[in-house]
């Protein structure tokens, strides 16, 4: 139970078919916390999906800039609860969105999967699952790397070997 | 105006319901604009699609073929047509009665390759598939298909990026010296865009044609026949293939490798589909095949990839 007059926090990528999950979520939260106000994090893209699902509180990340004033602001609102609303089934991927909630001074933190009960997730217990994501996420960039490098060896090779002509302007 | 002559190609792979709506109305529609084929080109169906075209509709040629997918079943039926035009429709397709006099006046213009249709859904609303007036977005180095959904842009003949392959006119020449659709993209996607690019990379264009009215039952055909993370899988493999095999521009094509490669981090930033470590490596797999395309296209491009991005609507 929370203080009335707290805030939470809903992080989510909000896409296109995830207000169902996000709606899920709200009222998980409020009927946890009933009196809570809800904030969330969204795009220029997302937040008319947030305002429309009753969040008035958007604080918009858009560039770099726009993501350092949004995160600075929801500092300043001293959530107490952060949720992070996973898109689909299992809590795979998704690092931004817990880094985000990483970031914030909540006291706690909850991951929401679609169709299930909410899980209280501790701050170590989600700064390691984010230090293993990012640890993933080099592992894909070095792969995303080596495709990408073969791809541009093997594409110019080929090109030199053959002696094709570059595209000639009409 | 010389009449032209027109085969309506329907697609099918295990599509029997399907066939039950999209034959009789091609049927009508032939017969409304003149004298036209309509010929079902079946992928190796294991259903009763063959069985029951052979009962029901004795006047629809079939053209029974091994199960290869919808690029090499495509390819089989332009080769064995015989007309000048061919129209491509797949299996979830529904023709209106008169959708097909648009489409072949506006392959007489000039230099035109192919003429998109409009895409309903089965309800008359607008359908959020790809393929109404498609155009292109360079973003963040990589190249996305965009289709145009608002209705009041949607009035005029207008040239796009791709036609559908779902729903589209050509000239049966054209097509065969273009080399078809490319089996690159096997089982599917992508294809159609490949193939609208390399018209217009040879000085042709592709037009759209809103008075040409097809219904469309979204994701009937290949999510019918395939997993969804599957089908993304492939989109997106194909996505990255046509990046490999048709952007020449030194400069745009690094760009895209880099955006590519920082792509594949979002698999864990953001997760969820296509999978984009599991594309990456499974176009790695078709990159002698990419390689070899890429040549045919640096020695038949006339227009340069900013020529044609800028036609369809990319800001660079």
């Amino acid at each position: 139970m929370s203080r009335r007059g707290s805030i939470a926090v809903i992080i989510s990528f909000a896409r296109r078919g995830e207000e169902a999950a996000i709606r899920q979520a709200i009222e998980h939260v409020t009927r946890d916390s009933p009196g809570v106000q809800l904030a969330a994090f969204g795009t220029p893209v997302s937040a008319p999906v947030l305002h429309s699902l009753g969040i008035e509180d958007v604080m918009v990340l858009g560039g770099a800039q726009g993501a350092r004033e949004a995160l600075r602001a929801a500092r300043a609102r001293r959530p107490e609860l952060a949720v992070v609303v996973y898109s689909g089934p299992g809590t795979g991927g998704h690092l931004k969105l817990e880094a985000l909630a990483l970031s914030l001074p909540s006291a706690r933190l909850w991951r929401f999967v679609p169709g299930e009960m909410y899980r209280m997730v501790t701050r170590p217990g989600l700064a390691l699952a984010v230090a293993g994501k990012l640890v993933q996420a080099a592992c894909c960039l070095i792969a995303g790397g080596l495709v990408c490098s073969a791809a541009w060896i093997w594409l110019r090779l080929a090109q030199l070997l053959r002696g094709g002509r570059r595209a000639r302007r009409a | 105006m010389r009449q032209v002559r027109a085969t309506l190609v329907i697609v099918n792979y295990d599509g029997r319901e399907l066939l039950a709506r999209s034959v009789p109305a091609a049927l009508e529609a032939a017969r409304a604009a003149g004298d036209h084929v309509v010929v079902v080109a079946d992928d190796g169906s294991t259903d009763d699609s063959i069985h029951y075209l052979a009962t029901t509709h004795p006047e629809v040629e079939v053209l029974a073929l091994r199960h290869r997918g919808f690029v090499h079943a495509c390819n089989a039926a332009v080769a064995a047509a015989t007309t000048e035009a061919v129209v491509l429709l797949n299996s979830d397709v529904t023709v209106a009665s008169d959708f097909l006099s648009p489409l072949l006046e506006d392959l007489s213009l000039s230099d035109v390759f192919a003429v998109g249709c409009k895409f309903l859904n089965p309800d008359g609303s607008l359908t959020d598939a790809l393929g109404n007036r498609t155009s292109c977005q360079w973003l963040h180095g990589m190249l996305y298909v965009h289709h145009e959904t608002d209705p009041s842009r949607l009035m005029e003949t207008s040239p796009q990026l791709y036609a559908n392959g779902g729903g589209m006119a050509f000239w049966r020449e054209r097509w065969l010296s273009l080399g078809g659709f490319d089996p690159l993209y096997r089982p599917g996607y992508w294809e159609d865009v490949d193939i609208g690019y390399r018209a217009w990379g040879r000085g042709l264009r592709v037009l759209y044609e809103p008075r040409s009215v097809v219904f469309h039952e979204q994701g009937s055909t290949m999510r019918r026949v395939h997993q969804r993370r599957y089908v993304e899988l492939i989109s997106a493999k194909n996505a990255i293939l046509f990046a490999w095999k048709n952007l020449l521009d030194p400069a745009l094509f690094r760009r895209t490798l880099a955006a590519q490669a920082r792509w594949a981090a979002d698999d864990v930033l953001i997760g969820g589909l296509p999978p984009r470590t599991g594309a990456l490596l499974a176009a790695l797999r078709q990159l002698p095949e990419a390689a070899r395309e890429r040549a045919r296209e640096q020695r038949e491009r006339s227009a340069s990839d900013r020529e044609i991005l800028n036609a369809c609507g990319a800001v660079l």
